[in-house]
């Protein structure tokens, strides 16, 4: 990590801790996860035309990672495969796919009306885990997602995996990673994002 | 590469920004990612004709981009959103008959009762189904049924997973199953009620154009989101299969 990276952390890990007041840890999951959806929404549909779809994306990356935390379910998806990246792959890879996730789910979304997001409930899953489950209505239709949430030491509530009409996205990609190093290096793992972020 | 230099940025001053916050009751963060934090065991399903699979999975690709989604985009502009959903509505009641059975050979009593109810109010207050009064009362809130799950339910595995031209992703278990919907549904062969074949087909057209529009934004996240699409589908098939069955 060169100087300038280094410098930046910083200047948001500063940024962060003012502007992140401290009752976030104790504030109520669900309506940390309502904000942090509604603030996500509201970067996607601005009306200002101007701002670049990457300065949007780079936006959304920076809320999402104060509570959904990619480097968690990235992490949890890669499973045993983790260990055997050098450090530089696992931040080559979280980073890959951070940004294939967000460009991914925000481009249909950033030109269409914006959907309507409703908690339906919250399930408690035991040993400081919880599950919320919302109903997002986009256009006409009715779709299920649910955020599953641990409370972790020195983070507070974490969102460890999401499920989409109850397909984990962390099992989804664990099962894509597990074949991929059946036969494939990291490197061609690298290659294969690079070339989707690029398509 | 800009975004990605800025991520990696965040990545390490969200780590270091957890260390400010302290939060003694929780878990610890390696528990995250033990072998054994998840409560359900992951799901798979067997595929033995992969390459095969594999080739249709493409062609229903091809037949998806080029043909299906301009249709399903052109229907859905032209179609006014209500009226979707009153077709919609309106082919998933005539489904009731799959649904009862499925409960019945499931042993839930209760849910194929239910099942009637909605059935007999959506059809006579709801205007052929069209609409959907049920939704008002609480008792008469059913689960999505049909003969493969009862199938699953009895502890019958997939057997393998397939994947049909123009149709998409299936198992041996489900196949067998949606052959036995068809036979109690009435608008299907081999013992349909509608006796016109192009009459029936156009109706199976229009069921299949309606439905795409929900799924097509779905599915092109996921596609676009995959490291593999193939493999993400198949798992999707089965995690969704699977949670259907437990319901």
């Amino acid at each position: 990590m060169n100087l300038k990276t280094l410098l930046s952390s910083l200047a948001v890990l500063f940024i962060s801790s003012v502007s992140l007041p401290h009752l976030h840890a104790e504030a109520r999951p669900e309506r940390m996860l309502e904000e942090t959806i509604a603030e996500v929404l509201d970067i996607l549909h601005a009306d200002d035309q101007a701002i670049p779809a990457e300065a949007k994306r780079t936006k959304i990356l920076t809320l999402l990672n104060e509570r959904f935390s990619f480097d968690i379910i990235i992490r949890r998806a890669l499973g045993r495969n983790w260990n055997a990246l050098s450090d530089k792959q696992q931040t080559e890879i979280t980073n890959l796919i951070s940004d294939l996730l967000i460009r991914a789910y925000t481009k249909e979304l950033q030109n269409g009306p914006k959907p309507n997001i409703a908690i339906v409930r919250t399930e408690d899953l035991g040993s400081n885990k919880i599950e919320i489950v919302t109903s997002v209505r986009y256009k006409s239709n009715f779709v299920s997602v649910s955020y599953r949430l641990a409370n972790v030491k020195g983070r507070g509530w974490q969102v460890y995996d999401v499920l989409i009409e109850g397909v984990s996205m962390v099992s989804n990609y664990r099962k894509q990673f597990d074949e991929h190093f059946q036969t494939k290096s990291a490197a061609d793992l690298l290659e294969v994002l690079q070339r989707k972020l690029e398509s | 590469m800009k975004f990605q230099r800025f991520a990696s940025a965040l990545t390490l001053a969200t780590a270091l920004g957890s260390l400010a916050i302290a939060q003694d009751d929780g878990i610890d963060l390696d528990e995250l990612f033990a072998d054994d934090f998840e409560e359900q065991s992951t799901v798979s399903i067997n595929d033995p004709l992969e390459p095969l699979n594999r080739a249709i999975f493409h062609f229903n690709d091809d037949v998806y981009k080029k043909l299906a989604k301009p249709l399903a985009r052109t229907y859905a502009k032209i179609m006014p959103d209500r009226v979707e959903r009153g077709i919609s509505n309106a082919f998933v009641n005539i489904k009731f008959p799959s649904r009862f059975v499925s409960n019945v050979l499931q042993g839930r009593f209760g849910q194929a009762s239910k099942e009637t109810g909605k059935f007999v109010l959506n059809t006579t207050v709801g205007l052929g189904g069209v609409l959907r009064p049920s939704d008002n009362y609480e008792n008469l809130q059913t689960t999505n049924e049909d003969i493969g799950q009862a199938f699953g339910r009895w502890g019958m595995g997939h057997g393998f997973y397939l994947v049909i031209p123009f149709m998409g992703p299936t198992s041996l278990r489900d196949v067998v199953g949606d052959y036995a919907d068809d036979a109690v549904e009435p608008l299907k062969t081999p013992w349909s009620q509608v006796d016109d074949d192009t009459l029936r087909l156009s109706l199976r057209v229009l069921e299949i154009t309606n439905k795409m529009p929900a799924l097509m934004e779905l599915y092109d996240s996921m596609r676009r989101s995959s490291i593999d699409p193939y493999s993400s589908v198949r798992d999707a098939y089965a995690q969704r299969r699977a949670r259907d069955v437990s319901k």
